[in-house]
């Protein structure tokens, strides 16, 4: 890539550099790489001692079926299909459907439709192909070999968490408590930063201490100091609901103050006052990349100061708020404290719920399902990144777009 | 089109006067430059026109209308930063459309404007680019045309030659000034070059520490310096400022004595000012004001500059440029009492 003589590496160093690179990636991905393939297994060839045994599944293959060369070879195919084409065509094909010139319209269109061809395309198209695919090469002799099945793949263990055990319910609770500390740290986390980016009074400063001290604090100690406050929380909320003046408001939303002990606001609560001073501190700095002349020159051509905050600086800060929703979305969705101490056992989120699978009897079934459900919570997070990949990039390493 | 007034103009930032008691006219269609030092407080001034900053006192009107609590965007103003202020997520085309667009001008108009602000200043071939793909000199053209697509009330601009090199200044500038003319829209302009001062300005607005110096055309301020300050901040080199006492119309000071000064009465100490350009070397042995060694030579390709010390101050003097002398070499200057100008010692006003 670069030839200049200077950066031009010792072959000694560069093979070293790469060496440990590939060594190390291989030490950090093997555990999620070994527990996504036992996770497809039966009991019996996950826990098998033998390597082989673990990434063949010779037992599954025999009982359940499994996948041919052929089948792996097009399904990884077909991903990188999906992937090279939201890739590279997804912003123009978002162009091309913004009617009217609205851009959100195009974007969420697009991803409308390429959520609904990647459902038909993995679930419908692909398997049809396998199957055209391996029929023909079955009728072909030492080529018949790739279309026989070779390696066992059973759902059994995802169906069993996912349906048996209702783990889709903490699904649901995973993301309404990720989404509301999500929404809420952002939402004022621009807002507030914004404002702060823009004055020179020294809040900034109070802020960041702040913003230490909370992500210092072990989070036990600020769930204990919560933990009276939200199981009393009807009495505490009672004069809200009685003082005439906030009354009608309140009463729009229930007869009677509610208890918080137990429900995802609670969590909510707690996870963004520990969070929101990192995501405003973090979210100001950004700004302060943004020139002020951005802002001012958007006001200068007919924007209002709000009008230029959401025509000319948003568009700008992507990168920025995405990074920080990515830090805030990682603390809610990987929180097990808060969770399992201030939900209870029906608004429980999956990463407290996972302990449940080991706390049953642990026959090998239950591990195996309890590995299901790990390899289940970390899909969501690499999706995430890959989603976003771009935006956090440039969000780690350069702040903003300069003007 | 508008005139635009400023009346006891005041800006405070806490204790600090950054401006102070400004009151000025500005005609319609006139292109007015803020002259000044650095930190004098002429971007102050233009913010506090354009909205961007409070006024702390006094009140501005533009077109007869009192704007002291009016947004930016109902000003109806047009601006050009310092540092372009463009867009970085837009291309040059939606930069240049973006006041349409958020003025709600009828959107069918859009293309044809644009591309007649775009052509103006030679930018039909880039509309494609990204501002961080534009050089220093495109990325000033673009912010020109942003404030003229829309045919505004009173352009602002600050600075706006200060990025480019120097070669690309005077096209630029060259090109601001047509522009203007072709326009002909009220326009305020602030530099601390005086050349581009001179250069652009039907009247020049001269600022120090806040306070208007001297308001007047260039060659008022040129000819006629109302103090001190205007006079070595103006003309390059500035106006030689020779510290002496007056009497009876005799200037003297050090090695220097010129005559023939008026004999209003105004004796004791006073400052004598005058232009390297307006004085020059004796020739063979007519009397001389000053007498005095050269101090150094300095060679500019259209003349040379001779300085030469004065009592405390160096004085230099514009020769030919085929004049030769060594420093050190005896020099006799002559120094007519016509191109003289007198100031106040403690005050610095003229007299
Ligand atoms: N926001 C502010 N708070 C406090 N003081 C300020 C502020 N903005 C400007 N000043 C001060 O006001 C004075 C005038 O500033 P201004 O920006 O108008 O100078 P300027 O004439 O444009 O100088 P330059 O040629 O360097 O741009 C300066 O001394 C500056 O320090
Ligand atoms: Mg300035």
């Amino acid at each position: 890539m670069n030839d200049t003589a200077v950066l031009r590496q010792p072959f000694v160093l560069r093979f070293a550099t790469v060496g440990f690179i590939v060594f190390w990636t291989i030490l950090a991905a093997f555990p999620l790489l070994w527990i996504t393939l036992m996770s497809f297994k039966l009991p019996i060839d996950a826990f098998a001692s033998d390597p082989l045994r673990v990434i063949f599944g010779f037992t599954t293959l025999r009982e359940r079926g499994g996948l041919s060369v052929t089948a792996l070879v097009l399904g990884a195919f077909a991903l990188w299909l999906a992937y090279h084409g939201a890739e590279h065509h997804g912003r123009r094909f978002a162009r091309y459907l913004a009617l009217g010139g609205r851009e959100w319209l195009g974007w969420l269109l697009a991803a409308l439709v390429y959520v609904i061809a990647l459902i038909l395309g993995l679930f419908w198209i692909l398997p049809a192909i396998v199957r055209v695919v391996e029929a023909i090469l079955s009728h072909i002799p030492v080529l018949d070999y790739l279309a026989r099945p070779m390696m066992g793949l059973t759902m059994q263990n995802y169906r069993a968490v996912w349906i048996g055990y209702r783990f889709y319910d903490n699904f649901i609770n995973s993301m309404i408590v990720t989404t509301g500390t999500v929404v809420i740290s952002l939402t004022v986390g621009t807002l507030a930063g914004y404002g702060l980016a823009r004055t020179r009074s020294n809040v900034a400063f109070w802020l960041l201490i702040a913003a230490l001290i909370f992500r210092a604090l072990p989070h036990s100690v600020l769930v204990t100091g919560y933990l009276p406050v939200f199981i009393h929380s009807r009495e505490f909320l009672a004069p809200l609901w009685n003082w005439h003046a906030t009354a009608w408001f309140f009463h729009l939303f229930s007869d009677q103050p509610p208890t918080l002990y137990g429900q995802p606001l609670a969590v909510i609560m707690v996870l963004v006052s520990i969070n929101q001073p990192f995501t405003i501190w973090m979210l100001r700095s950004f700004f302060m990349n943004i020139p002020a002349e951005l802002d001012e020159a958007a006001r200068v051509d007919g924007c209002s100061h709000l009008g230029a905050f959401r025509r000319v600086i948003m568009p700008v800060m992507w990168p920025g708020v995405i990074t920080t929703g990515l830090f805030s979305f990682l603390l809610a969705y990987n929180d097990y404290l808060v969770c399992s101490l201030l939900l209870d056992a029906q608004s429980q989120t999956m990463v407290p719920a996972i302990t449940s699978f080991f706390n049953r009897e642990t026959t090998t079934t239950d591990q195996v399902q309890a590995v299901a459900a790990a390899v289940s919570i970390t899909a969501p997070l690499f999706l995430l990144v890959i989603v976003f990949q771009k935006q956090i990039v440039s969000g780690l390493t350069q702040g903003a777009v300069k003007g | 089109m508008a005139e635009v007034q400023l009346r006891n103009v005041t800006k405070h930032w806490g204790g600090f006067t950054a401006v102070d008691d400004l009151s000025l006219t500005i005609a319609d269609h006139e292109f007015l430059v803020l002259l000044g030092p650095s930190g004098c407080g002429k971007t102050t001034t233009m913010r506090m026109i354009a909205g961007l900053s409070d006024v702390s006192g006094g009140e501005i009107r533009i077109d007869g209308r009192k704007v002291n609590a009016l947004e930016p965007k109902d000003r109806d103003v047009a601006m050009v930063f310092q540092n372009y202020g463009l867009y970085p997520n837009l291309n040059v085309y939606e930069n240049i459309r973006f006041p349409l667009k958020v003025r709600k001008i009828d959107a069918s108009t859009h293309r044809e404007r644009v591309l007649k602000a775009a052509e103006l200043v030679e930018l039909q071939d880039l509309l494609e680019r990204r501002p961080r793909e534009l050089s220093g000199g495109q990325r000033q053209r673009v912010a020109l045309a942003r404030a003229i697509v829309r045919e505004p009330n009173v352009f602002l601009m600050d600075e706006p030659l200060s990025n480019l090199d120097a070669k690309l200044r005077v096209s630029t500038r060259a090109q601001i000034k047509n522009l203007q003319h072709e326009l002909s829209v009220t326009t305020v302009y602030v530099t601390h070059d005086q050349i581009e001062a001179m250069t652009l300005a039907d009247r020049v607005v001269v600022m120090n520490r806040g306070v208007v110096q001297q308001i007047g055309t260039p060659m008022e301020i040129y000819d006629r310096p109302s103090n001190t300050f205007v006079a070595g901040f103006i003309g390059s080199p500035a106006m030689n400022l020779i510290e002496g006492s007056l009497a009876g119309g005799v200037f003297k000071a050090g090695d220097m004595r010129v005559s023939g000064l008026p004999d209003d009465g105004r004796d004791g100490d006073v400052v004598l000012g005058f232009r390297a350009e307006d004085a020059f070397v004796a020739d063979g042995e007519e009397p001389a004001e000053l007498e005095a060694a050269i101090y150094s030579v300095e060679l500019q390709g259209d003349a040379t500059m001779v300085t030469m010390r004065v009592g405390g101050e160096l004085c230099s003097i514009k020769a030919a440029k085929s004049f030769e002398a060594r420093i050190g070499d005896p020099l006799r200057v002559r120094i007519p009492s016509g191109i003289c100008h007198r100031f106040d010692k403690k005050t610095g006003a003229r007299l």
